[in-house]
């Protein structure tokens, strides 16, 4: 994989979590996902990208952290996965994927509202058959999180 | 002084609520809408001085509400901040030419909304 595309979606989520919550997330080692494979998360925010490709960017967290950092930045503590919890995941993945924008200036793409997928085990329906998509696990002093980037002819396997 | 706050993330209008309150010590004056159509309800039924928009919202997105009021004389002149997480310079551009006085990438810290702000607060 290039790892050209996928150094601007690291480098958003540091910001976004350095900016938001005070906390350097490091970065681990990218791998592909196979899709369907089961996990250990929680509540996953995904947002769509269209227009010179065609893809996803998702956040997945256990809800454990999610609810964590929900605390951390509404300042109550929060222990299920409400509104606010949703409210935030959501406008997380949407910094994430508009400010890796910037990274990526050669293609033009418009990204789409965050949706909220909850639930043990729970899968993601990426927009694109057989797209290879990249995990980029995270660890935090909170926990770990793992980012997953899908985007058809930028991203690849080779 | 009248601020029109309009964001579809409810945590994101409190944190540019609570920044703004810290540097200028306003207390009221807030206005708070979750999409460009409330937007445009509250500016048809209030002076507002200043706008803080996101882009990427539901019914009615930042952008366009933007063209929508640079097309009407009464909202030529009203200060217009673009907060968003678009960060690409066509996107910037785009905005400008669309009729922003400013653009924010998100996220919002206190340094980077005082600098865009004040000019229009002072």
């Amino acid at each position: 994989m290039d790892i050209k595309y996928i150094n601007p979606f690291i480098n958003s989520t540091t910001n976004v979590f350095e900016d938001f919550f005070k906390v350097s997330p490091v970065v681990q080692k990218p791998y592909i996902v196979r899709s369907n494979e089961d996990h250990e998360w929680d509540v996953s925010a995904i947002i769509g990208i269209a227009g010179e490709t065609r893809g996803a960017v998702v956040i997945s967290f256990t809800e454990d952290l999610a609810t964590l950092l929900t605390s951390k930045l509404v300042g109550r503590q929060i222990t299920t996965i409400d509104d606010d919890v949703v409210d935030t995941i959501g406008e997380i993945v949407n910094i994430i994927a508009g400010n890796a924008k910037k990274g990526l200036e050669e293609y033009r793409l418009m990204i789409s509202l965050p949706s909220i997928i909850k639930g043990k085990n729970h899968q993601i329906a990426w927009p694109v058959k057989n797209l290879p998509i990249v995990g980029i696990p995270f660890k935090t002093d909170f926990g770990p999180f793992t980012l997953s980037v899908g985007l058809e002819n930028i991203i690849t396997e080779g | 002084m009248k601020i029109l706050v309009v964001d579809d993330s409810r945590i994101m209008r409190s944190i540019v609520k609570n920044t703004m309150k810290t540097m200028y010590n306003i207390e009221d004056g807030f206005i708070e809408a979750s999409n460009g159509e409330e937007a445009y309800k509250a500016l048809e039924s209030m002076q507002v001085d200043l706008m803080l928009l996101d882009w990427n919202m539901p019914i009615l997105n930042g952008i366009d509400l933007v063209r929508k009021l640079r097309a009407m004389d009464k909202y030529k002149a009203l200060p217009i901040i673009m907060v968003t997480s678009e960060a690409a310079k066509y996107n910037v551009i785009e905005a400008v030419k669309a009729g922003v006085n400013d653009y924010l990438v998100k996220p919002v810290t206190e340094k980077n909304l005082y600098e865009k702000v004040k000019k229009y607060l002072e």
